[in-house]
Parts: C-alpha cells; structure tokens; sequence
C-alpha cells in the first residue's frame, strides 16, 4: 500500500488555505466544477454511497444512505453543516473552518446539489466567534467568485448559504437540536420519529451532515469512490482526523487512514509519551465514549473495531492519559460537563447525570463511599439507553470503563479519603509548569 | 424597538426563511449593545418575532453564551474539561482565582473581569486555554496568563461579548 | 377498517389485538386494560418523551422504547411487565424521587398523586441517595390561583405545553436547562391565564396547587358529585368534592363534546361565595323600607297575596329563568301563566334576545372541523372560554380562519381577522353578504364584504358564533346562510347565552309568546323591556324576579331603575344580595346549583343532568320549592311540583316536538321589541360611543362576592383610543367620570389602540359602575368625560 497522503489537511500549515487563490491554485473547487458540469445529483449520491463514506460527526452512519432518505415529494429541502464542535478531546472542525474554509463551501455546495438542497445552513459553535468571522468571509469571496449563490459556477444550481453562530449549548450538535435552535427555539432534541430526512428544518426534508463529512466529498467526487473506498477498512474508509490531546509529546490533530491503530497514531503522530510515563487509559472518540488501555493499543481506529471494544470512534477525539492521571478527576470533569450540558429534558439525563456528578464528585473529595461505588457500578444499567437522545446515555460510558478497569484506584479514594496519586501528580505538574 | 434595533432585526429575519431563526442573532446583537441580554432585549425579541416575551426568556436561558445579567469589560472563560485538566487547567484556575479575587462566575468589584469556567472549547491540543471575549489564548500558564492580564488592564474596554 | 384507518395487529404482554394503525402504544394497552404508567404523556397533548416512566420492552428492539411515542405496528411483540422493564421504571422512579422533599404527609396531592402511586407499583423500596436534596424554591406565588413547588416538580411539562398547546397562551414556561430547570413565566410575572385551574389537574405531582384547595382536605375524605358548570353557557361538565357538606373544590369531569376536559377558572373557583356572610341564609322582607330576616312562609305569604292581587288586574310580570334549572325555568312560567295567568314572563334579563338559532344548529364540536369561523357581538373568550380553546385548536392547529365582526378588537391567542363594524351596522353587512353570495359576486362587495363573502364561499365549513343580541342582524345571518347552504358546504350557528341557562330558559318557555319546547301560543305577553316600561309607569304593580339581576344587566339602566324603584310590590329570589333585590319588598334565599339537582341546557342545546353535591342552609329553599309553595298558597298546590323529578316529566313531554322536528323546519322564534337605534354620539357635548365589553370575572352576583375570585377580578375600567384620552387630557391608569344622558359612572381609564377612534369600551356589568347607566335599549350608549374628574385624578397621580 502507498505511504497515506494527507487529504483534507493537505497544505495545512504551510499554505493559507483562507486565501481563495491558494485554495484555487491546489485544485479547490475542481470537484465543485466537475460536480455540477459533469454529474447529476443522483450521480452525486450514487458516488458518495459507493465510497462508503460514513458521517465523521460521531454515529458513522452512512453519508450516501443519509441523503438517498429524503422524500421525493416537491417540498423544499434543507442542508446543515455541523459546526458545533463541542465533544470533549475534539477539535477537528475548529480548525477546517479557521484554516480551511473553502474546502467546507466546497463540500457544501455539492452536498446540496446532490440532495437538491435549496438553501443550506452553516451552524457554528458559539464560542468559534473567529472561525465564524473567517468563514464569513470565506462565503463573501465564494459568493463574489461564484461559488455560492445564483447559477454556481456557470450551472443551473443556485444555493444561498446561511451562517448560524451558536450561542453555548453543547447539545445543539446533536441534530434534531440544532435544528430547534436554528429555528430560534431552546435547544431541545425532538423526539423521533420523524426523523429529519422527513421533518426536519421547519418541518421540511433535511440532511444534517458534519464539516468534516462535507469535506470528504470534494475529494470522493474528484478522485472517485473507489479511490476513497481504499483508504483504511472497506466498511468504513477514508482519511480521518484524530484530534488527539493530554499526555502525548505532540498534541494535535492528526489525519490517518481509517483503521489505524491507536498504537501508532500515539508514536509515529503524536510523539509517544513524555519520557518515563506509561499509558494509563485513552479516551479513543470524545468525552461520550469508553475508555480503551494498554491492552488495546492494537485496536484499528475505525467506527466498526472501537465498537467491537465496547467503545466508539466518536468525532475522533482521541485523549491519552499516562500514570500521573487520576482517573476519578478525568471521570468527574467528563460527568460533570453532561451535567452541564443536559438540556434538561428527560428525567435520567437530568437527574441521573446530576446524581452521578455529585457521587464522583465526593469520591475525588476523599468523601466517598463504598455505597457511591456500588451505586455507580449499576447506574450504567438505567441511566445509559434510557434517554430521548444520546447525551444522556453518554454519562456512564467512560467512568463504568475505568471504574471495571481500575478498580482499587476507586476504592482508594474512599479508604485513604483522597487521591493516592495527588502527591505524585503535584510533583508532575512542578516539572511540567 | 428603537429604529435602529428594528433595522437590525429586520436585517437578520431576511436571512433566514422564517422570522425566529432570526431571534438568537438578534439577541446577541443587543446583547453585544448593552452587555447583556436585557428585559428590553427580551421584549424587543418577542415582538420581532411573534412571540411572548415568556417564550423568549425560556429560549435566551437556555444559551451559556446570552448573558441575563451584566458582565465585565473583559470575560474570561477558562476550560475546564478533561484534555485541559491533564495538562494543567486546574492550576491555571486557582491562578486566576486568586489573582482576580473572584469565583466561578464572578465579577471583579470594579466590573472590570468577569471569570468563568466552561466547558470543553475544542482547544485541546495547545490546553490549558482560555477564551477572552471569546477570543482564543492557547497554551496559557500562570505566567501567560499574568502577562496577559496586564495587556488586558492596559487596553481600552472592548466589547466583552462580540456578535458577529 | 375504523375511520378508513387501517387495523394493525400486535401483541401486548400476549394479548393479541387489533387497533387502527396510528395508534399510539400506551393508548393500544390502555384499550386492552393493561396499565402503562405516564407522566408527561397525556391524551390531550402531543406526545413529548420526557420522563422515560412508560418503557416498555419491543421485541427486536435492543433498547427499551417509550410507550407514549411508538406507534403499532404489524406484527409488534410488546413487554410491559418484563424485569428489564421494571429495572426501567425502577430507574426512572429513582431518578426522580432523588431530589422529590417526598413532604407527601402535607402535600394537596397526596392520595391521588401518580409519583406516590407509581413508586408503589414500580419504584424502589428505598432511596440510594446519601447526600442532601437538591433545594428548589418552594410556595412560589405563580399567580393569583396557583402555587408552586419547584422542588415537587418532576419536569414533565404538562403545563408549560398545556398553556402552549391548548390555551395558546404562551406564558408558562421552563427557564434555564438541565436539572437547574425551573418553571416559570416571564420576568416572575403573574401566571395569570383564565385555565390556570387546570394545571393543578394535569399535574402529575403535587408542584402546581391550587391556592382554593391548598391544606383543605384529603382527596379520600372528599364526596363527589356530578355536576355541571352554570357560570356561562357551555354547560362544561365538572365534578363538585365536598367534606362535611361543605365545597372543598371543583373538577374536571371529561365530556369530549362540551369541555373536551377542560374547565375555566371562573366556573373551577366560583364556590366560596356561598360561605360568605353576604349569601343570603334566609328570607328577607322591607319593613319601612330596610330588608329584615322573615321566615320562609311568611314571605310566601305576602308574596302569593301581591302577586295574586296584581294578577287579578292582570298587572303582574314575572323576569327570570336564565339562572335556573330547566325545571324551575318551567315553573316559573307555570306560576306566570298556569297560577297567574299572565304571559308577561321572560327570561331576558339582558340585552340578548335569542338564546338559540332558528336553523343550523351546531354543536361545540361542530368547532373542531370548521374552515371559517364568522363571531360577531359574542366574545368568546371571556363569555365561553371553554368554547374559545375549541376555536383556538381549529385556527392553530387545523387552519380554521378566524373572522371577527364588530366594532373593537377582541382578545386573540391565535390569528384572527377583525372587521371593523360599527355598533348598529353588523345587520346590514349581513344583508349585502347574504345579497353578494346569492348572486355569486363575493368579489364585488363593498369595502369588506368582498372579504368576507370570497372567505365564505371558499369554506369548507363554516360555524358562525353571535351573542343573539341584533334580531335583524340574526334574521340576515339566517338568509346568508341559506345561501351558502347552497354551496353543499355544511354551516352551523352557536348563540352564547347571556346566562348560563340562557338556551333553557329560551325553551322552558320563559318567554311572553312560545310555552315550553318553542311552542307557540298564539297570543304575547310582555317582554322584559314593555314589563319595566309598564311598571315604570306604574301600569304593573307587582314584579317576581328568579335568577335575574337586571338592575345590573338590563341595557336600559336609566329604564329598569326607574321600574325597580316604582313598582308597588317586588319579589326577588337570589343567592346573595344583587342591586335587583336591593329594590325589593321581598327577597327569597335561594339555593346554588350545588345544592340541589335538575337539568340545564348550554349553548348548543344540549340537556345535561346536574346533581347535589351539598345540603342548602336549612332556611335556604330551591327555586322549585319557592315556586311551588307559591302555587300552594295562591291556591293551585296541583300545579307546581318542588321535585326536579316530576317537573322533568312534564318539561321533557312538552319539549320533545321541537327535539325530534326536521331540521329544516324553524324553531318559532321569541317575540322581540322594536329596535332602538344606537344613541349618536353627536347628540351629546363632546360625546363618545359607549360600547359594553364583557369580561370572564365581571358579574354582580357570586362573582362579586366570591373571594376565590377576588384576585382575579378587575375594577371598572374603560378603555380609549390614545387620541380621543389625549383630545380630553385623559392619561392612563387615572379614573375618571363618563357622564351620559342617564347616568354617570367612575371608572379607570385606560388607552388601546384596539379601540376605534370616537368610541370607549366599558367594562361591563360592574356593580361599582354599572354601564347600563350610560346604555340604552340598543345596548349601546353616549358619554363624556367629566373634565373635573380629570384634573382632579391628574392632582391625585402627581
């Protein structure tokens, strides 16, 4: 196999991809072109189903079966780019749309050609003021060039993007969420059905898709499905961005084949470990998943081998953490940012999340007891997969993983009525400050 | 609504299909004009969408980043999630804490900082970072955070929550 | 096949069924009696998922799915009682109880809260939690009837979404997120919706209470009894709990065609006034011109000698019915024309003519599928409001058009069209319709007649709703409709009655020129107006008065006044005292509703039993019992039974021709006066149109005297258009005097631009300022501002 090329963080920091030129000169808008001259929608959708390009947003669902859903029934119909990175670990899309902005316009505008979209939404997180500022203008320069707006590109496809900016509600990534707050409203996942293909954006047909799945398919439309299809496992390839942070020599986002193991994005990407330090635990998919170990280093970083490990690819957040870590801090700051961001709305979530915030919580005071650990041992069984939406059943993941791994490093807590690694780990943050 | 306000407001319903989309830019906007998401702002919100004043007030208390009560010049948001926390978060919160005099969510007696700490800001690999008026700082230390401090206190005050 | 709708079939806990496809799970098990535990769901509401209490177990489904969002399907293996399910709701009862104050001992709802009951039957024997309770604030004032404990509050959101999606209020609310929710309304201001009342109901737990019942009983030691509301006329039907013979609260009591569920605060809290001092406890007699306590049969006694005496010079009236039984309505036209053998009786208290339609009937459920909805004079949301959320569901949810005809814009939750019609002008505007659609030329019609007339004719369905004040207005209508009948489209015409018994009265035969069941009689009495006219004159000498109070409610005030204070003998039978029996020489305690048992017909014509929930006070006699002993001692004791039972027979023989009629023969319609004409403004210094606006809590009987009501009930008021206050130097919220030909009245002012220019809406039937002071026959009126009163509160506010 051929030494893997960087494909949609190709010139990332050494080019100015916000500069439209720089982006024209390293082939941008090519595949918009080719698209829109040479391909029908469906012709679009066919290719993207071929390549098995699966949603880069977190559920890995097919991309290609997502748009062939909606109806063909004349109603208008809607695209929304997601833009609301806000996983714990992950920061991919932060910077696609800080740096590479035209690839995301890029991808929307054939996206919403393919599903025949007939205005399409760019949702950024509210806390992203100056990625949402670079995409701005980004879109002001596509639309002068002809990118987006009327008749792109010399076609008879025309396509006016909206730029929604976020204002703080990590919940408004999940789909049927931002949709309600484009919409204006609180927050709040819709209960399904109807899904969004039926009833989406103002009732109408909608595809939600992330940055990053959009920035896909420039390349899978230029380079064709086959190509793409090579890249990593069969059943879910591709190039990935793994934003990988905490304990590794190099943090940063790093973009791989599909399937590679997590061993090797740790030493031959990220740097290894600091000298000395022994891997303690990874969170291989943002702050929803569980936590893999040592033993696991092998396991391919693809949707379909993280979940035969009882874990998830995720959005790709990939954070490690050595022995210095206490993994009862790590498991209370990931339970008590669900307990932030619950929206309130189902009893477990709401109140099963503030519970188990308030039991780790008193574990890493040194005031827990061996009744909370029993209690957090069953919680998994009704707090996870009882909810309207996935944040609540994102609670217990990572800490039931570390609780069955380490147990003793619990049980400490409560016998020693501290952190049996706190001395240790002032002396690691001496040395790292 | 004061003609300017209605300007505004009407600006943003057009872009999008339907008029409420509008209201969260809408408050953002007059929250960057008075620091805050006022009552008049929640009024004013209703009316240019066709809703109840009630309605609005569920939706603005909904979002961290609509503020109901007024900040400091300089709004300082420190991550506090998991990458940051392994790479010193932790201190660099005790650091501001004591600097400032305040806790989470407070306000510097002279209104000039107000402190939070928030959640994960997809920064995580130049962590511990901080947002200042929801600009980004990377890789901040006690020390780059004093530093930073001082160029806050010596410049003018900004906008400490930018719309647009 | 049910409704077209497909059979789909399942199985649930192994019981095969079959129900039409759409059917939501928890609805498919209920039919089959097996019990899927809710909180948020409720058969009302869309469903919305939220507390998770009603998983149940899908076969082929890896997760637990929720019973109140799934719908059949072919084939579908249910599990409601599997261990999997039960750890589900075991969880969720956990979740919830975690932070609950479990304060159950002091909790209104204990004993009939689905928290308490469903921890029973699912929930865990005991709680895990070791660390104090989240606090929430408690006995939140949330308005003027509820109170609310956040920390009882499970967030279920059947109020926030009951006052979204059936009241279209919008101003309950959930602030903030996560488990800080709270709910709320708008900057703390008052929850102040005329349904409130039923939030208490649907509320699962104890988190919304009522402030009527709060720490009054247990419901256990609650009797209950079937009942139905008589405050307006849609006859909701509801239930009334006592303890100890004494009204504790109301309730709701579910019948889909009149109330869909639902009842209005006005009908939920008007009870208390019967324990005041002001409710009447025994009968009164003038002696030297001051009311003092008399027995029972000494009161008969006079009374039966007057009337008896004035019959005989055939000089006597007899007003009421509208607030009576239907069987006590029939009596009192028994006693005016079986004992007394007069016709001068009428129900007609108010300026309402007609209680019924003379064709078209529709039903309230007639509402739900119409495509245009055409109001004009009635106010349905302060004069029907159980009817109104019909009106609201149809326009908000299945697109009726809502048209509102007449001179002011009335309060609107949903989006209506106004037409401004002048006061006086509605009838000819119904003629030119009836005249334009006739002629297939809706797009010629002047000014809105064009509107209308295309917006009529394209309607699939059309329900027109009037208060059946405007006989010529009324008699257009009727032509109008003809012809859109024509169209095959279906019309239907509600009339809300002035009185709560209004349309039963109307068919008991409370009026001078048709007996009981419409039938005519071939000769007229005297209507209430020529009654009042002749008595002002002194040509009546003795007047009975049940159930009526139109010293307060008659249009003509200058008229009825001058009647009431001339008349040589007045007999009044009232609950409390009003400004009618205030004039009279003998005053009848009369009984609630409450107390005693019988029929009433609403609005739609609909003849609902009521029953007794408590005992009256011992010297306190139903208006049967008056009647009757009224017929005994003028000498007829055959002729009037004081048993509901046996009046019912009579009644119900004698209406059953106009029940079973065809429906295109007309019902005989009430004699009416000659019109008045609307007084011109011109006529009067600096004169504005005077135009009555009614309001849910306005009233001068229990209304005025209950204090659960008190909060809730506004001071007069009357409301300019910000050029005309501005013209006379009136500011808002300063009172001021309107001076008209027959009266003046003091009121507060207030501006709106819903009022058309040269006219003022005035709070109407206020006994502090009675507006027919200012009104004539016509039911409008002139007046002006007294400019002394203007600088005087000008004084006062600065």
């Amino acid at each position: 196999m051929a030494p893997f090329e960087p494909v949609l963080t190709r010139g990332l920091g050494r080019l100015d991809l916000t500069d439209l030129s720089v982006y024209e000169a390293q082939g941008g808008f090519g595949a918009l072109r080719k698209a829109l001259r040479d391909m029908t929608p469906e012709a679009v959708v066919n290719e993207v189903s071929a390549s098995n390009l699966r949603g880069r947003g977190g559920a890995g669902f097919p991309t290609g079966r997502k748009w062939s859903f909606l109806p063909n029934d004349g109603r208008p119909r809607y695209l929304v780019c997601n833009c609301d990175e806000a996983e714990p670990g992950t920061f991919k899309d932060h910077m696609l749309l800080e740096q590479t902005p035209f690839q995301i316009i890029e991808g929307l505008v054939i996206s919403a050609y393919a599903i025949r979209a007939e205005r399409a939404f760019m949702y950024i997180r509210g806390e992203f003021l100056e990625g949402y500022r670079i995409f701005r203008r980004a879109l002001e320069t596509a639309r002068e060039r002809g990118y987006v707006g009327p008749r792109i590109a010399g076609s008879d496809f025309s396509l006016d993007i909206v730029v929604h900016r976020g204002a703080g509600a990590y919940i408004c990534g999940e789909e049927t969420a931002m949709l309600e707050s484009i919409e204006g409203k609180r927050g709040e996942p819709r209960l399904k059905p109807p899904f969004p293909a039926n009833a989406g954006l103002y009732g109408m047909p909608t595809v939600v898709n992330n940055v990053e799945t959009l920035c896909c398919v420039p390349h899978i439309v230029e380079r064709g499905a086959q190509w793409f299809s090579s890249i990593g496992p069969p059943k879910c390839p591709g190039p990935k961005i793994i934003s990988v942070s905490g304990h590794v020599r190099k943090p940063g986002n790093y973009e791989v084949p599909m399937g590679i193991p997590a061993g090797q994005l740790i030493e031959e990407y990220a740097g290894g470990l600091e000298p000395g330090r022994r891997l303690k635990a990874i969170q291989p998919g943002g702050g929803s998943s569980a936590a893999i170990f040592e033993e696991d280093l092998d396991t391919g970083l693809d949707f379909d081998s993280l979940a035969a490990k009882g874990t998830m690819l995720g959005s790709g957040g990939f954070v490690v953490m050595d022995d210095r870590t206490c993994l009862v801090r790590a498991a209370l700051t990931l339970v008590r940012f669900f307990e932030h961001e619950s929206c309130g709305q189902c009893t477990p979530c709401r109140e099963g999340g503030q519970w188990v915030a308030r039991m780790v919580g008193r574990l890493e005071a040194g005031e827990g007891s061996n009744a909370d650990l029993a209690i957090l041992r069953t919680l998994n069984r009704t707090l996870t997969g009882t909810n309207l939406c996935p944040l609540g059943d994102s609670i217990m993941p990572f800490l039931s993983s570390v609780l069955r791994r380490f147990p003793e490093e619990f049980e400490t807590h409560v016998t020693q009525a501290g952190c049996p690694l706190a001395a240790e780990q002032a002396v690691a943050a001496g040395a790292g400050a | 609504m004061s003609p300017e306000r209605r300007r505004k407001a009407e600006e943003l319903a057009a872009r999008y299909p339907r008029r409420q989309s509008a209201l969260i830019p809408f408050l953002q906007y007059c929250q960057e004009q008075d620091g805050f998401v006022t009552r008049q702002a929640i009024r004013d919100g209703a009316e240019m969408c066709g809703l109840t004043e009630a309605e609005v007030e569920s939706i603005a208390s909904f979002y961290t980043l609509l503020f109901r009560q007024s900040v400091g010049k300089h709004l300082i948001q420190v991550c506090r999630t998991l990458s940051c926390m392994l790479r010193g978060a932790g201190e660099l919160q005790e650091h501001i804490r004591r600097r400032l005099g305040v806790r989470n969510g407070e306000t510097t007696p002279d209104g000039l900082f107000t402190y939070e700490e928030v959640e994960c800001l997809a920064a995580c690999d130049r962590a511990p970072c901080l947002q200042h008026n929801l600009m980004f700082h990377y890789n901040v230390t006690p020390d780059e955070f004093d530093r930073l401090l001082e160029t806050w206190r010596a410049s003018r005050p900004a906008v400490s929550l930018p719309a647009e | 096949m049910t409704n077209g709708r497909r059979m789909v079939r399942l199985t649930i806990d192994g019981t095969s069924l079959e129900v039409p496809e759409g059917t939501l799970l928890v609805e498919a098990a209920k039919s089959i009696g097996v019990h899927i535990p809710v909180y948020c769901y409720h058969p009302k509401m869309d469903p919305a998922g939220l507390c998770r209490i009603c998983l149940v177990e899908i076969e082929k489904m890896p997760k637990l799915q929720i019973a109140c969002n799934t719908q059949v399907a072919e084939g579908m293996v249910v599990h409601t009682a599997s261990s999997r399910v039960a750890e589900g709701r075991r969880g969720v009862l956990e979740f919830l109880l975690l932070n609950h104050p479990l304060d159950c001992p002091i909790c209104d709802k204990g004993g009939e809260c689905d928290l308490q009951d469903f921890t029973l039957t699912y929930g865990p024997g005991a709680s895990r939690l070791t660390e104090p309770k989240l606090h929430k604030p408690k006995a939140v004032d949330l308005g003027p009837t509820i109170v609310l404990d956040e920390e009882r509050c499970i967030l279920c959101r059947r109020c926030t979404r009951f006052d979204n999606e059936i009241t279209h209020e919008r101003r309950l609310i959930v602030v903030e997120r996560g488990h800080r929710s709270l709910i709320g309304t708008a900057d703390g201001k008052p929850y102040t919706s005329y349904f409130s009342g039923n939030t208490t109901e649907i509320c699962p737990v104890g988190a919304l209470t009522s402030k009527a019942y709060r720490f009054r009983s247990r419901p256990w030691d609650l009797s209950h009894a079937d009942s139905v509301c008589t405050q307006c006329s849609v006859g909701c039907n509801y239930r009334i709990d006592s303890r100890f013979g004494r009204i504790m609260r109301t309730y709701t009591r579910e019948n889909p065609a009149v109330d869909d569920g639902w009842i209005c605060d006005r009908g939920r809290y008007t009870f208390n006034y019967l324990y005041e001092p002001s409710r009447l406890r025994q009968p009164l007699i003038a002696v030297d011109g001051e009311l003092k306590a008399a027995t029972f049969d000494e009161a008969i006694a006079l009374t039966a000698e007057k009337l008896g005496r004035a019959a005989q010079a055939r000089r006597v009236g007899i007003i009421g019915g509208g607030r009576l039984s239907d069987e006590e309505a029939f009596a009192l036209q028994l006693l005016a024309r079986d004992v007394l053998g007069s016709d001068n009786i009428d129900y007609r208290a108010s300026a309402q003519k007609y209680a019924s339609p003379p064709r078209y009937e529709a039903r309230l459920a007639d509402i739900d599928d119409a495509s245009l909805i055409l109001i004009f004079g009635a106010v349905t949301p302060e004069q029907a409001p159980i009817a109104d959320l019909r009106i609201r569901r149809a326009v908000a949810r299945r697109h009726a058009r809502l048209l509102f005809v007449g001179p002011f814009v009335p309060p609107a939750f949903v989006p209506s069209r106004h037409v401004p019609y002048a006061p006086g002008e509605i009838a000819p505007l119904m003629r030119a319709l009836a005249d334009v659609v006739h002629h297939g030329r809706e797009e010629q019609g002047e000014g809105f007649v064009a509107e209308i007339a295309q917006a009529l004719a394209q309607a699939e369905k059309i329900i027109a709703i009037h208060n059946g004040r405007d006989p010529q207005a009324v008699e257009a209508l009727d032509a109008l409709l003809d012809r859109l009948a024509q169209y095959d489209h279906p019309v239907g015409v509600l009339v809300v009655g002035a009185a709560g018994n209004a349309r039963g009265a109307e068919a008991a035969g409370c009026v001078p020129n048709l007996g009981p069941g419409y039938a005519p009689l071939g000769r007229t009495g005297m209507t209430t107006a020529r009654m009042l006219d002749a008595a002002a004159r002194g040509e009546i000498d003795a007047l009975f008065i049940a159930g009526a109070n139109p010293a307060l409610t008659f249009p003509d005030g200058a008229l009825v006044r001058r009647a009431l204070e001339r008349v040589e003998f007045l007999a009044v039978s009232e609950q409390v005292m009003t400004e009618t029996a205030a004039y009279a020489d003998v005053v009848f305690a009369a009984a609630s509703f409450a107390e005693k048992s019988g029929h009433v017909t609403n609005l739609e014509g609909r003849q609902q039993p009521f029953h007794q929930a408590v005992e009256p006070p011992v010297q306190v006699a139903t208006d049967a019992q008056i009647l009757a002993a009224l017929a005994h001692a003028l000498g007829k004791p055959w002729v009037i039974s004081a048993e509901p039972a046996v009046l019912f027979s009579q009644l119900e023989k004698m209406q059953r021709p106009a029940r079973t009629r065809s429906s295109r023969d007309p019902l005989p319609r009430p004699c009416v006066d000659d019109p008045v004409p609307v007084p011109d403004p011109a006529s009067w210094p600096d004169g504005l149109t005077v135009i009555p606006i009614p309001h849910l809590y306005a009233g001068g009987g229990a209304a005025a005297h209950d204090p659960g009501l008190a909060p809730m009930r506004p001071q007069p008021f009357a409301v300019f258009h910000p050029q005309d206050a501005q013209q006379r130097g009136v500011a808002d919220g300063t009172r001021v005097r309107l001076r008209g030909p027959g009266g003046e009245i003091e009121v507060q002012a207030r501006t709106g631009d819903h009022v058309p220019p040269g006219s003022v809406l005035v709070l109407a039937d206020m006994p502090e300022a009675p507006v027919n002071k200012l009104t004539n026959a016509s039911g409008y009126g002139v007046a002006c501002v007294d400019a002394a009163t203007v600088t005087a509160s000008q004084e006062l506010s600065a």
